[in-house]
């Protein structure tokens, strides 16, 4: 493609969600990722889709959220899940706080079909979730939803690609050109092929989130956003039945959400100066996530931590106020202001605002085209949306396990039956890869095949490959095997591909690196350093950006 | 339930079990306690003594070769211990003289068994790992043994994998070998790959190489696999069949010998990850070796605490799901392993020996109770210097017994052996099973003779 109608820089859940309007809408499009599909700030959140709790004193934004809560339900009920949350309190002054929220949450439940916020007492509230600190007087009940935030910027990717947009990963913009006060051409630069290319366009979308900044700099204009880190830590698997909101020892709210087979524990939220590339959770952000937590869960320290994640949320830029009083909305800004015309830019925002997001700048963008399409991304389902999925007659069809069969529902609603068809003829492609998971292998051979990963890192985010407690320690040898056949890659390939995956797994590893995972991480450097001697191959390895700052 | 034994032996995986073979040769009673899968069964079944040293990038042509340089440059390291005379470092020929008699004695015990093993400390050998990777080891498994394949100018080396089995890629190691051997300008003059049809127990997919080598060991089953092994061979004109260790538990030899036979090509099997067949043979050869030798193998025994009277321990105390034993006693040998055997734990802060609340160290002798693992760890995941939490463990004196923070002694019959000790990685040093059997022979020699001294 030499010329395009929009240019989309970005592909985390806003970038994807443009790019998806904006080819519905019938525009040339072309989505740039600079590394994969959800691999930066969507990618280290909790996947809530939340009605607000936290931003209660702006209500236009929780009816905003509620409204989005309804249009993700209808057009990707395959891979959202919903939570009950539990909210205990240890003292009378929660208790006041909770009421108020209680009568937000509650106007708005019946839209999201949900009930409105009950108010537990201590034994019922042990009831639902027993590891509950027995002291606590009484507890809020309540429900949200949350999405696969991996699986929902790929389905947005992919429904756009379907729809005529060319989504271009590894593929990183290096410059704008503005030519009469309008943006002209973008430059990118290809890092899988090593080439620059450069494409004509009308406009640009700037979905880069904390990257937003620079990317504006490129076509001399200004974006200014206030970087906030936030940090989780991730437990191995479900150890309490149903979410719980706890308040930090900060009185900030913190939270505990099963997510997947995993919990995740999260999260901090502070003003951030680092490389968003070299981020990882530090020793303080854990213990005071444990800490906080174990006030209502006394229990929690005793829970394995299999790892940590880290991400910056591209905060809207209002200053000299504390974390929990920037506002959780989103600006879009129409650079014409200072005579750059066709570039848009996002700053702030939610996961659950995306496609909302999406549809704000897409309406710009056809304004300025002169194209009329209204938007149907709240009505058009994403791909595998068609209808409910029979769990145990394909289980019982295709011979294999129901919990893997679910897991597969889980990530592809209906077009779960393409990965299945492909052990029809070969069915030794039923072989579990990721045990953790689980992952089959025909899955992997299908996303490599459609959903255009390049590494294995890539394919985590599509198939949860290595995300368990083991953390890749007995699938990355063989999943990098079936990639390296896939792509016809050559034996170093196959040797770099394994390294660069322990390399992105000890990262989030490393920090939180204590207990069961010493036992865990003996075993993988057993296998991979002692067995197989990789620490003495000498092959081409690029240290990574997070390598370089101990 | 109360029982008695000269010696009580902490952990059954290499080092334990050598430690309580030795006691029992120096004809004293013994009894072995083993809670759980040792990591010696874990293990690929070949005996690492040395291949690098830390934070090193030429491999040893040879163990003594290396032993040398630990000596000079680790004293403490347990290899070097042995050095050590008359409370001052002597010379690497001790050490030497020290490994080959343990080697030497291991090669004997094990030589009519399942692991019957081959190679000294003469030379390393180079063998070949399922992801068609080399390394520098000291004892293979008889079924491994690949005959120089690297320097027959035309040979053809085939990698044999099998379907639904997904440990092993036969594309990926056959490229992967291919390539090295390319850089390296040796190797075999082709390398091929290909896969065959086994069907253990009626499995098509999801096979593991326990269902295979349980399937073989059965007298019939090799006749699924010989056709199939032949054809490829024969199309191919392979002169060596790598395969994936999955050859028996109890036959492999003998199967390995028959495959040979019939399809006129060498056969052996590659160095494999966890759950790994040779392991496991290993670890049944090893226990089979204890027990002839008069040894009592407590299985699924953990022990939970020892008491001492004045400078000697007396007793130890160990449990099983539903009993709870004392075990009286002259002398202990704490074999327990690190963190995957569980001698060793680490919390975010500090690190503590389990059994006898030992002083832990770092590999540089510094106190570890305090330490946050996370300090000791590489930013990079697989580094030639390793992670030094790896290194960390008990520090001996040079009879093998822990050493607390006074610099004495913790008992005078207390000694400890394998991977528990620390001051050495064998991650990237690759030297685990050696210095797990060196330090498990001389620390059942000590500890008989501190039982001897009570009568």
């Amino acid at each position: 493609m030499t010329k395009s109608d929009v240019v989309v820089v970005g592909g985390g859940s806003t970038g994807t969600a443009v790019a998806r309007d904006c080819a519905l809408r019938g525009l040339k499009t072309l989505m740039l990722e600079r590394d994969d599909i959800a691999s930066a700030t969507v990618g280290t959140c909790a996947g809530m889709i939340s009605s607000g709790l936290k931003y209660m004193d702006e209500p236009h934004i929780v009816d905003m959220c509620s409204q989005e809560v309804v249009h993700l339900n209808r057009i990707a009920r395959h891979i959202v899940m919903k939570n009950p949350i539990l909210t205990p309190m240890l003292e009378l002054s929660d208790l006041s706080s909770g009421g108020s929220f209680a009568e937000e949450y509650s106007k708005r439940a019946a839209k999201r079909e949900v009930p409105p916020v009950l108010f537990l007492t201590p034994e019922d509230s042990l009831k639902i979730e027993p590891k509950l600190n027995p002291n606590i007087i009484a507890s809020m009940y309540f429900e949200e939803f949350f999405i696969d935030p991996f699986r929902l910027c790929m389905l947005q990717a992919i429904d756009a690609q379907r729809a005529g947009a060319l989504i271009r990963t590894y593929c990183e913009v290096i410059d704008i050109t503005v030519k009469d006060d309008s943006v002209d051409e973008v430059l990118f630069y290809d890092r899988v092929k090593g080439d620059i290319e450069r494409v004509k366009t009308k406009t640009v979308v700037n979905a880069g989130g904390p990257w937003a900044p620079g990317i504006a700099k490129m076509a001399e204009s200004n974006v200014e956003i206030r970087p906030n880190k936030g940090a989780h830590v991730i437990l191995d698997r479900r150890v309490v039945n149903v979410g719980i909101i706890a308040k930090a020892v900060d009185g900030r709210m913190i939270y505990l959400f099963p997510h997947e087979n995993t919990v995740l524990l999260g999260t901090t939220a502070l003003d951030t100066w680092e490389d968003p590339d070299t981020l990882v959770a530090s020793h303080d952000e854990i213990e005071y996530l444990l800490q906080s937590m174990e006030w209502v869960v006394p229990s929690i320290r005793e829970a394995r931590i299999i790892r940590t994640m880290a991400g910056v949320r591209p905060l809207v830029a209002n200053w000299k106020v504390p974390e929990d009083k920037v506002t959780r909305g989103y600006e879009t800004i129409d650079h014409e202001f200072e005579d750059v015309r066709g570039l848009f830019s996002f700053t702030g925002g939610k996961l659950v605002m995306c496609r909302h997001m999406a549809e704000t700048v897409t309406d710009l963008v056809c304004e300025k085209l002169g194209v009329k399409h209204k938007c149907t991304t709240h009505e058009i389902p994403l791909p595998g949306m068609e209808a409910d999925v029979d769990i145990l007659a394909f289980s019982a069809d295709y011979g294999i396990s129901q919990h893997a069969v679910e897991r597969l529902r889980a990530r592809r609603g209906t077009e779960m039956t393409r990965v299945l068809e492909l052990t029809r003829e070969n069915p030794d492609w039923r072989t579990t890869i990721c045990a953790c998971e689980p992952v089959l292998e025909a899955e992997i051979r299908y996303s490599i095949r459609e959903e255009f990963p390049q590494n294995l890192n890539d394919l985590r985010r599509r198939v949860r490959l290595g995300t368990g407690p083991c953390q890749g320690t007995f699938c990355t040898y063989k999943a990098s095997a079936i990639l390296m056949e896939e792509l016809d890659l050559s034996g170093e390939g196959f040797k770099v591909d394994i390294l660069d995956f322990l390399a992105e797994r000890w990262k989030g590893k490393r920090q939180s690196f204590r207990r069961e995972q010493l036992v865990q991480e003996e075993v993988t450097q057993g296998m991979y350093t002692c067995v197989a001697n990789l620490d003495q191959s000498e092959i081409e390895y690029d240290p990574k950006p997070w390598e370089g700052s101990i | 339930m109360n029982l008695e034994a000269d010696i009580v032996i902490v952990g059954g995986g290499m080092a334990g079990l050598v430690a309580g073979t030795i006691a029992s040769e120096g004809g004293l009673s013994s009894i072995v306690l083993r809670k759980g899968e040792s990591a010696t069964s874990m293990s690929s079944g070949a005996i690492d003594v040395v291949g690098y040293l830390p934070d090193g990038t030429i491999p040893f042509e040879s163990p003594k070769e290396g032993l040398v340089a630990l000596a000079s440059l680790y004293p403490f390291h347990p290899y070097s211990i042995l050095g050590f005379g008359e409370g001052k470092p002597a010379f690497a020929e001790k050490v030497i003289t020290g490994v080959e008699a343990a080697v030497g004695w291991l090669k004997d015990k094990l030589k009519d068994s399942v692991a019957k093993i081959v190679g000294g400390l003469d030379s390393n050998i180079l063998s070949l790992s399922i992801l068609g990777t080399t390394k520098p080891t000291c004892l293979i498994q008889e079924t491994m043994v690949s005959d120089g394949f690297a320097n027959e100018f035309d040979s053809t080396l085939l990698f044999l994998g099998v379907k639904g089995y997904p440990d092993f890629f036969a594309s990926a190691a056959a490229k992967s070998f291919l390539e090295q051997s390319e850089i390296e300008q040796e190797g075999p003059r082709k390398v091929a790959h290909s896969t065959v049809r086994i069907s253990p127990f009626g499995n098509t997919c999801n096979i593991s190489a326990s269902e295979i080598a349980r399937h073989l060991d059965h007298d019939d089953a090799l006749g699924e696999l010989l056709p199939q092994i032949k054809k490829t061979v024969d199309t191919l004109g392979a002169t060596h069949v790598a395969l994936p260790p999955i050859l028996g538990i109890k036959n492999a030899r003998g199967n390995r010998q028959r495959i040979e036979e019939e399809v006129g090509a060498i056969v052996f099997e590659l160095l494999a990850f966890p759950p790994s067949i040779p392991g496991l043979r290993l670890q049944r050869a090893l226990e089979e070796t204890y027990r002839k030798s008069g040894g009592q193998l407590l299985l699924g025994h953990e022990a939970l605490s020892a008491y001492k009277e004045k400078n000697r321990y007396v007793s130890v105390q160990a449990g099983a799901p539903r009993r709870s034993i004392r075990i009286s006693t002259k002398a202990v040998v704490s074999a327990t392993g690190k963190f995957i055997g569980g001698g060793l734990r680490g919390a975010e802060d500090g690190l503590t020996e389990t059994v006898f609340n030992l002083m832990t160290v770092t590999g540089n002798l510094i106190q570890a109770d305090n330490i946050r693992p996370y300090d000791y760890t590489s930013p990079f995941a697989v580094d030639t210097g390793g992670h030094s939490i790896f290194s960390c463990g008990l520090t001996v004196d040079p009879q093998f017994r822990p050493v607390m923070p006074d610099g004495q002694p913790d008992a005078d019959n207390l000694f400890a052996a394998g991977s528990t000790l620390a001051g050495y990685d064998y991650l990237v040093e690759k030297s685990g099973l050696g210095v797990a059997l060196v330090s498990g022979f001389y620390a059942g020699k000590n500890a008989a003779d501190a039982a001897k001294e009570v009568d």
